[in-house]
């Protein structure tokens, strides 16, 4: 038993996050018209807590040799893998706050609560990524998913927003139900939630409180429904039935948010659970039997999505199945046992996803309303900065070099090879083709294509634009220099392999 | 005393008729029902489990989770009414706007 070691140091990012949210939702009750204000306030937030979370990076890089660091009798872990993801959610949630104030100024919809809700939200994926527990993982992913699901019925006049955050709410509390039946199953056979204690009981093969052999059928019955859970949650084939009707019909800067920060949320608990306490070195056979399912759902998911994606004639859904298949790709990384790959992924799929959805949000306009790519036609030489913003992400997207899309596949693709998974990677390359078609067919519409009614030039306002400018240099900076990044991750992996 | 496996086995059906009627029900706050059955079927089996090992870290998860599924309701019956309020239907066939 750990002992109930209160460390507020250790969740300060998470402090001062929460804090931030109260904030400005005090600041907004106060100021009606407080839109800009509360950007910065939001943004002052988002850079102390980056700045505490370093900190604590240094803190957990020089503590190497006695392991992760654990606070409040093991609840939270942090570690280089936790810090890593906490870093990425205070870049996604940085980019939506940026890119979030065009819509809440044009569409006059109230402020406080959006940026206080996705603050919230960053704290619940925040201790979903430091969870040493499943208590841990189960709290930081409903807060999370609440706010969220208030978020994509921001619209609250609109049917498509309403619709969106009813079928959010109905499947992400559905999916949490088979997680916590995973979590109730694996209690019962291990005799702990503490994943720690879980780990070592798999190791011993016996029951944490009674110390007799433990029940084999229940470790693999719950293990299987935290995979249905995760599999939800990170949406992956045949699970991923919500994600394009959810992603179309919430507010585009919503979508951006959805589908990159409670996504990556979704990875690193799934990595937690399964790679980190699952993994081979304490159960050889449990090990083997979650990836050989979880291969099949790699291979499922990548071709399912982007076979769809290819009928696609909505934007938003097209980038849904692209979504989900970047989300089978990924899953590679777990096959191989590979954090850092996986991590690398997310952080390059998020700032290409968030800069492709600012793109689309300009592009349709007030009130999402062109999001059809036939109302795209011939829009490309009237705003051809904005055509070629949309190209670079899109390319990314499909893995082009030069790109950060291609070298996080690139780092994922490497390791599985190197680990043996031949065939899959194959598959994956061959995916990767494919989506090659529907990624360009909207720049075939806005530039080859006669304009069938006069749309105005879009406009944007200038948040808009400084997210799509740090987005493009993202993509560009961690496609043609990763090499930085991708050292002081791989000296991470040394220090944590114990 | 009631064997373990019975209140597992309990739980069991709990859940997956909670399942069944979230692919079966048609209205949407039934569909919420069911999945708050489902929810109530894990509480069984955490305590259950935790009364058997005599030791209350799953009494405590239980806490958690209700904690959870109030905050949840309440969200979820807002976003309800807001859909009502704009349709005036809570059939989920009508709420078809966003297909394929």
């Amino acid at each position: 038993m750990q002992s109930l070691n209160l460390n507020y140091y250790y969740v300060l990012p998470h402090i001062i996050l929460s804090i931030t949210g109260i904030m400005s939702l005090l600041f907004g009750a106060f100021n009606k018209q407080a839109h800009r204000d509360l950007v910065f306030i939001n943004s002052a937030g988002l850079i102390t807590a980056g700045v505490s979370t370093y900190r604590l990076w240094n803190l957990v890089s020089s503590n190497a040799k006695d392991g992760p660091l654990t606070a409040f009798s093991g609840m939270v872990v942090l570690d280089h893998m936790s810090l890593a993801f906490i870093f990425i959610f205070l870049i996604v949630a940085f980019l939506s706050t940026l890119l979030s104030l065009n819509f809440l100024e044009d569409e006059d919809q109230s402020p406080e609560e959006f940026n206080s809700l996705l603050l919230f939200a960053t704290v619940g994926m925040m201790l979903m990524a430091s969870a040493g527990d499943m208590v841990m993982v189960f709290l930081g992913l409903e807060i999370a998913s609440i706010a969220t699901y208030v978020l994509a019925g921001y619209r609250k006049t609109d049917l498509r927003s309403n619709e969106s955050a009813l079928k959010y709410f109905i499947l992400g509390s559905f999916s949490t139900a088979f997680l916590l039946y995973g979590m109730a199953l694996v209690y019962g056979a291990t005799g702990s939630t503490n994943l720690e204690t879980i780990s070592n009981a798999i190791k011993s093969g016996n029951n944490a409180i009674t110390a007799q052999p433990m029940v084999m059928e229940l470790l693999y019955v719950g293990a299987g429904m935290l995979l249905v859970g995760f599999g939800f949650k990170i949406s992956t084939a045949p699970f991923h039935v919500w994600t394009p009707d959810v992603y179309q019909g919430a507010p585009t800067s919503v979508t951006a948010f959805m589908a990159t920060g409670p996504k990556a949320a979704a990875f690193v608990a799934f990595l937690r659970i399964f790679v980190f306490t699952f993994a081979a070195s304490y159960s050889f056979q449990l090990h083997t039997t979650w990836v050989n399912l979880l291969q099949v759902l790699a291979i499922l998911t990548m071709i399912i999505g982007n076979i769809v994606a290819l009928s696609q004639t909505d934007i938003k859904r097209v980038l849904a199945y692209s979504s989900i298949a970047h989300a089978g790709y990924a899953l590679i990384g777990f096959l191989a046992d590979d954090w850092i790959s996986v991590a690398f992924y997310m952080l390059t799929y998020s700032i290409m996803n968030i800069g492709a959805f600012a793109v689309v949000s300009v592009m349709a306009g007030k009130g999402d309303e062109k999001t059809e790519l036939e109302n795209w036609a011939g829009m490309g030489f009237k705003s051809l900065g904005l055509s070629i913003a949309l190209l670079v992400f899109m390319l990314s997207m499909a893995g082009m070099p030069l790109t950060g899309g291609f070298m996080g596949k690139f780092f994922i693709f490497k390791t599985a090879w190197d680990k043996g998974f031949h065939i899959i990677v194959i598959v994956a390359v061959l995916n990767s083709a494919i989506s090659v078609y529907y990624y360009l067919r909207p720049m075939v519409m806005l530039f080859f294509r006669d304009e069938n009614e006069t749309n105005p030039t879009p406009l944007m306002s200038w948040t808009t634009y400084v997210t799509i400018l740090l987005a493009l240099a993202g993509t560009f900076y961690l496609g043609i220099m990763p090499g930085r990044l991708f050292s002081l991750l791989e000296v991470a992996k040394d220090v944590l392999v114990k | 005393m009631v064997p373990l496996s019975w209140y597992l086995a309990l739980s069991a059906v709990l859940f997956t008729i909670g399942a069944v009627g979230v692919f079966v029900k048609r209205n949407v706050i039934s569909i919420f029902m069911c999945i708050e059955l489902m929810l109530n079927a894990v509480n069984l089996t955490l305590i259950a489990f935790s009364s058997f090992y005599r030791e209350v870290s799953g009494q405590l998860f239980v806490f958690i989770v209700m904690t959870v599924a109030a905050a949840e309701a309440g969200v979820g019956l807002a976003l309800v009414i807001a859909v009502f309020r704009n349709r005036e239907s809570l059939n989920t066939d009508d709420i078809n706007l966003l297909k394929l």
